[in-house]
């Protein structure tokens, strides 16, 4: 079993940093009630991916099929920083804004791909291809993971604190914008190179299920961060293992395990109340 | 006594609305304020631009130099599901002190001790924010507010919600803080009841207007039948000055 794990080692790789860089930066998505805004944003990556390919079909903006990380960050980040500057605010709740994103870049992001020359299977946006990660794409994905988890190791005080209580901060001095838009830039990179290879599924399920597993058994915030990378980490090493070994979809078998590990925090949780 | 902010013809609002027109007050050093007026009269609006959070749309505020806000949220601001403990909670006071990306050392962690030694806490430093009562939840604030070392406390609805034993004893405890460290306190309720028997000056922000003076001035029955636009009467009992509609339900 562990033979045909090992042959699929630089996949594995890939997804432990995905799970890492979008366990940390889930803990904000949680406590901050923005779980959705997570989902929109892989909706609007999954978009970027398809509007590449469907270009690249039209025979415009060709070389974007064999990079579409490039619209799919574009995208992505727009989303990120559109919803961090309180997009939506007014007359339209904000949950709605993220909703109406969420159904139309999921819509769109299948619509162009179903229309695009070059592309796989409109499944791939939902599944991922996780096997599919290459020596390359994990080299990219650390690139990428470190930069944004030294920012939220150095930041770390400045993002509690205007996560917890904007109004003092504000008071403070604290530029709240600047600190929501540099968060949710954060998100919005981490998420668009994760759902190159991950999908939304299995990005959504690291970015709210490892964060709710360390908020259920931790009782600081450090804890939390590290129940929830650990989480991340079991889920991947055991689904992978567990996808490898049963011929079983690897995105979903991770999920799955995920869903089990929350379910033990909650067990954790109930026990530590009585 | 010098004036900490000073109003000067300042117009109030968020882009094209205005909330307050011409408000014209100064907060010297020392003042015991209270700014009282009902739910969305303004008072937020005027809290914001006394914390410099808020600019006027015209007129100018100005604050003296070196002026540092301890700022006490309403509680419900406070996001719960946080897992800090008080002691967390309390440092943040000093966070724009330490400085952008480094963390609270020892000589924080001493000033927060003392802070809730200020307040009456320092037994509940290491309990998680979540357990605690509405009182000692306010207290945890108060201390977040005094650890930055402010001169003027700042308080927004401190008793909204709690029960008349919480009340007295937060109220008590600013009173406390304004005379013994001679704080400059802003308290900000919409119940002029509580309010009026320990500021000793009032700001009534109601129906588009505003009215401050020393708590005798305000405490009438032609200024608050005219600030609320129906009778009342001021009566007293056992010292306590009570508001009461002239009309019976």
């Amino acid at each position: 079993m562990f033979d045909a794990v090992l042959l699929f080692r630089e996949a594995l790789y890939g997804a432990l940093v995905i799970g890492i860089a979008c366990s940390v930066i889930g803990v904000y998505v949680v406590l901050r009630r923005i779980v959705f805004v997570g989902a929109a944003l892989a909706e609007l990556s999954s978009a970027g991916i398809a509007l590449a390919l469907w270009l690249e079909g039209q025979s415009l903006m060709l070389g974007l099929a064999t990079h579409p990380i490039a619209l799919a960050l574009i995208l992505t980040i727009a989303g990120a920083l559109f919803f961090g500057a309180g997009g939506g605010r007014g007359r339209i709740p904000p949950d709605a804004t993220v909703g109406v994103t969420y159904a139309v870049a999921g819509a769109a992001g299948i619509l162009l791909i179903s229309k695009a020359a070059v592309g796989e299977a409109h499944d791939i946006f939902l599944a991922g291809n996780i096997l599919g990660i290459t020596r390359p794409d994990t080299l990219v994905l650390m690139a990428v993971a470190i930069p944004v988890l030294i920012i939220h190791t150095v930041f770390y005080k400045e993002f509690l604190f205007v996560s917890f209580d904007r109004e003092t901060a504000r008071t403070l001095g604290y530029n709240i914008n600047l600190w929501n838009l540099l968060l949710y830039f954060t998100l919005g990179v981490v998420i668009a190179f994760a759902m190159q290879s991950a999908g939304v599924m299995l990005v959504f399920n690291f970015l709210v299920l490892p964060a709710v597993t360390g908020m259920l058994v931790a009782r600081s915030m450090g804890g939390v961060f590290l129940c929830s990378v650990v989480s991340a980490l079991v889920a991947s090493l055991i689904g992978f293992t567990l996808s490898v070994r049963f011929d079983l979809p690897t995105s979903p078998a991770i999920i799955a395990v995920s869903g089990v590990l929350v379910f033990l925090a909650f067990l954790i949780r109930l026990a530590q109340r009585r | 006594m010098a004036d900490l902010v000073r109003f000067d013809g300042a117009t109030l609002g968020y882009g094209r609305s205005v909330i307050l027109s011409d408000l014209s007050f100064t907060v010297p050093e020392g003042d015991f304020l209270g700014m009282v007026g009902p739910n969305g009269a303004g008072k937020t609006t005027i809290l914001r631009a006394i914390l410099r959070t808020l600019k006027p749309l015209r007129g100018t505020i100005t604050h003296t130099p070196n002026i540092r806000f301890g700022y006490v949220p309403q509680r419900d601001q406070v996001d719960y599901n946080f897992p800090l403990t008080v002691v967390d909670v309390v440092l943040m006071g000093r966070y724009d002190r330490i400085g952008l990306g480094r963390r609270p050392g020892k000589r924080d962690r001493d000033l927060a001790c003392k802070a809730l030694d200020h307040v009456g806490i320092l037994d509940l430093a290491d309990q998680p924010l979540s357990l605690l009562s509405g009182g000692q939840k306010q207290r945890t604030l108060i201390a977040r507010a005094l650890v930055g070392q402010p001169n003027v406390l700042v308080l927004d609805e401190p008793t909204s919600g709690m029960d008349l034993v919480s009340t007295t004893q937060i109220l008590g405890l600013v009173r406390e803080l304004h005379q013994r460290d001679n704080l400059t306190v802003l308290m900000v309720s919409h119940a002029l009841n509580e309010v009026a028997n320990y500021v000793e000056r009032i700001a009534l922000v109601m129906n588009g207007g505003f009215h401050i003076g020393p708590v005798d001035e305000i405490m009438t029955q032609s200024v608050l039948s005219a600030m609320y636009g129906i009778p009342v009467e001021v009566d007293s009992f056992n010292g306590h000055r009570i508001v009461v509609a002239a009309t019976r339900p």
